[in-house]
């Protein structure tokens, strides 16, 4: 299996084969084969040794975006199978409408536009409270507010789509 | 003795306390509200109520009927924790007159102390050191300018019922008295439904340095040490360690007697926290009392050796202290850090939702008092505290090494973290050298942290293939791109076919 992954702005392409008698994989990273030895020791903790060197990386998870522990860092990355229909989605998703979602979950105390209503690149759309504190969600580009979906009261989950901007 | 006890209180201090009640056979009784529904302090009770919806309000704030739950299933007693109902001398009065043991001290000492002008005046009583300033609210601003006037400024306005540095406002010059005056007094009313606002000096720099007294009802009372605070953020503490690296014998032994002699003087029983402002000449004055068991308990624990709740039940059983004062030694260096469900790197914004990851650190001289666990969900209504990381070593510079090494233990996914934040004080010179006080923090703050390193790359690209060639299929039919549950990680076993099955039928609803 090919995959592009970028990580800060760079891509790599990653090769993974597991044998399938065995389920050790074989990698290659930028066309190099890289002696690895992967274990899961349960579903998103992996164990990778790399030539010789032992590193415990522990996925994060139910965020927008998927990152991994490893020492002290945080690292989100974004992949694209080359030969998948996801890649021509991340990348139309550029254009046309863009969701407004919520970076964490909470309940709405306001809602500072209406649909149909023209905002400015970063003006404020919602405010979502949650542990006592208020955040402000902003818009993410300039354009008509198409869809508006919470009103004040409402709980959101992170990643939730309050409004759609096109 | 006491048989049965309900713990008015969630999170790792119900469990704290479930966990005390058990080691002494006794039953314990939890309360829920429906976000805590799955809390650990419910699977590991005797018995669990449920009080109501998630806001506190609705729930743990409901003291009449926590008061009837006690009663109808037999409980002897209530533990408070800390928060909530902890500090409500009405609760605490309501429990006495039911002839259910309130475990903490009287309404009456609960009252005396309890607001933070009545304190100044018991201070008084009591002959411990205070800052000077006045020990009323204040009727006009033309009476904190005379205060003000014979302390001499810089000085501090704040709000008698206060906490939580809501209603305080620091004043450099004449000029500024009334304005501000104004401003705390409305800040203070909004808070806390009272406007008394009273005025000290304020000391620069200060540490904030805290006493754990406790106080049998045959009237003894005795200090177990002190705890350094100063490492907080917006009057929040963040890190705390017993004993403070600046306190010697000599001044422990007058801080610890002014502590006492407080708590004797408004009678007060059971543990309670006597906190004070330290300067950079090692004078002391006397800020409040809190008349609870404190969140930072287990360093004083782990430096004298005692455990401060099954104290605190032996206490309310009536039993006389088992020791006296000259019994109590310390021993070593404890290091706690408050984990927080924040992210330092964006402004500390809260991050409640589900742990669908959870690596945590054991091994020697580390203690964790937690009420979480993989796959929790941290709720959206309360305190942002996920746990409580105690490290403890012959010294303080191998408390700190102990501390680090456990914190790279540590991982939690899906939601984010103040970990990194403790990380950083940790390696920072000030903190290691013990140069700290109530700003520390700000200061500390305000530097730009060291940019993330890149060493790993290829092991992070590497990882994070691996981690895309085992993500979960994803049904195809699904595939619109915009349901925020789509392709995402499922923390556990849980089959792609079960998430593609919730994701339709939610998809399904109106």
């Amino acid at each position: 299996m090919k995959l592009d992954i970028e990580i800060d702005g760079k891509s790599h392409r990653v090769d993974l084969t597991q044998d399938r008698e065995t389920g050790l994989w074989k990698v290659q990273l930028d066309g190099q084969p890289v002696e690895a030895d992967a274990h899961f020791i349960r579903p998103g903790v992996l164990s990778l040794l790399l030539e010789g060197r032992a590193h415990r990386i522990v996925l994060d998870a139910d965020l927008a975006e998927p990152a991994l522990h490893l020492d002290e860092h945080r690292i989100a990355w974004q992949a694209d199978d080359p030969r998948s229909f996801q890649r021509r989605r991340r990348h139309a998703a550029a254009h046309g409408p863009v969701a407004l979602k919520a970076s964490m979950p909470g309940r709405v105390v306001r809602v500072l536009v209406e649909r149909g209503a023209h905002v400015a690149a970063h003006q404020g759309v919602v405010v979502i409270e949650a542990m006592k504190m208020q955040n402000e969600l902003k818009s993410p580009k300039e354009g008509r507010v198409t869809d508006l979906r919470v009103i004040p009261g409402d709980t959101v989950t992170a990643g939730e789509v309050l409004a759609v901007i096109e | 003795m006491l048989q049965k006890i309900l713990i008015a209180n969630r999170g790792e201090i119900a469990l704290r306390i479930i966990r005390a009640c058990h080691e002494l056979n006794i039953a314990a009784v939890a309360v829920y509200s429906d976000a805590d529904r799955a809390g650990l302090h419910v699977l590991e009770a005797d018995e669990a109520y449920r009080l109501g919806p998630a806001p506190a309000v609705d729930s743990y704030l409901r003291g009449r009927l926590i008061l009837d739950i006690a009663r109808r299933c037999g409980a002897d007693a209530i533990h408070p924790g800390y928060g909530f109902l902890s500090e409500n001398a009405d609760f605490a009065q309501a429990c006495e007159e039911s002839g259910i043991k309130f475990i903490g001290p009287r309404s009456s000492a609960m009252r005396a102390l309890g607001t933070k002008t009545n304190a100044r005046q018991v201070a008084d009583e009591a002959g411990m050191p205070r800052t000077p300033g006045c020990v009323h609210g204040l009727a006009s601003p033309e009476e904190a300018a005379d205060v003000a006037q014979a302390v001499g400024y810089p000085v501090m306005l704040k709000a008698a019922a206060g906490g939580g540095g809501k209603g305080m406002r620091a004043v450099n010059r004449p000029e500024d008295l009334a304005s501000a005056f104004v401003a705390a007094q409305s800040e203070a009313e909004r808070a806390f439904g009272s406007g008394e606002v009273y005025l000290e000096k304020l000391i620069e720099r200060p540490r904030h340095i805290e006493i754990q007294v406790l106080a049998d009802e045959h009237g003894h009372c005795v200090y177990l040490g002190e705890r350094e605070c100063s490492v907080q953020r917006r009057h929040q503490k963040v890190i705390e360690e017993a004993p403070s690296p600046v306190v010697s014998p000599d001044l422990r032994r007058r801080m610890g007697e002014a502590a006492v002699r407080l708590a004797l003087s408004a009678g007060y029983t059971n543990a309670g926290t006597v906190e004070f402002l330290v300067d950079a000449d090692q004078n002391f004055y006397f800020l409040e009392m809190n008349t609870r068991l404190q969140v930072e308990h287990p360093v004083t624990e782990l430096v004298t050796g005692y455990d401060l709740v099954h104290l605190q039940i032996r206490v309310a059983q009536g039993e006389p202290l088992p020791f006296a004062q000259d019994d109590i030694h310390l021993r070593g260096h404890a290091i706690e850090c408050r984990i927080y469900a924040e992210d330092p790197e964006n402004n500390f914004m809260p991050s409640p939702g589900r742990i669908a990851r959870l690596l945590q650190p054991g091994g020697p001289g580390i203690r964790e008092d937690c009420g979480i666990y993989e796959g929790w969900v941290v709720p959206m209504d309360y305190d942002p505290m996920l746990s409580k990381l105690i490290a403890f070593a012959p010294t303080r510079d191998l408390a700190m090494r102990r501390m680090l090494r456990a914190l790279d233990e540590y991982v939690v996914g899906g939601i984010r973290t103040n970990l990194s934040l403790f990380r950083r004080i940790l390696r920072d010179e000030d903190f290691r050298a013990a140069r700290i006080d109530t700003g520390y923090l700000d200061r500390l703050l305000v530097e730009p942290a060291a940019p993330p390193s890149t060493a790993h790359g290829a092991t992070t690209v590497i990882a994070a293939a691996l981690f895309e060639a085992s993500r979960p299929a994803v049904n195809p039919a699904n595939g619109n791109g915009t349901t925020a549950g789509n392709g995402r990680w499922k923390s556990s076993t849980a089959s792609g076919w079960k998430s593609a099955a919730r994701t339709e039928a939610l998809r399904g609803r109106p």
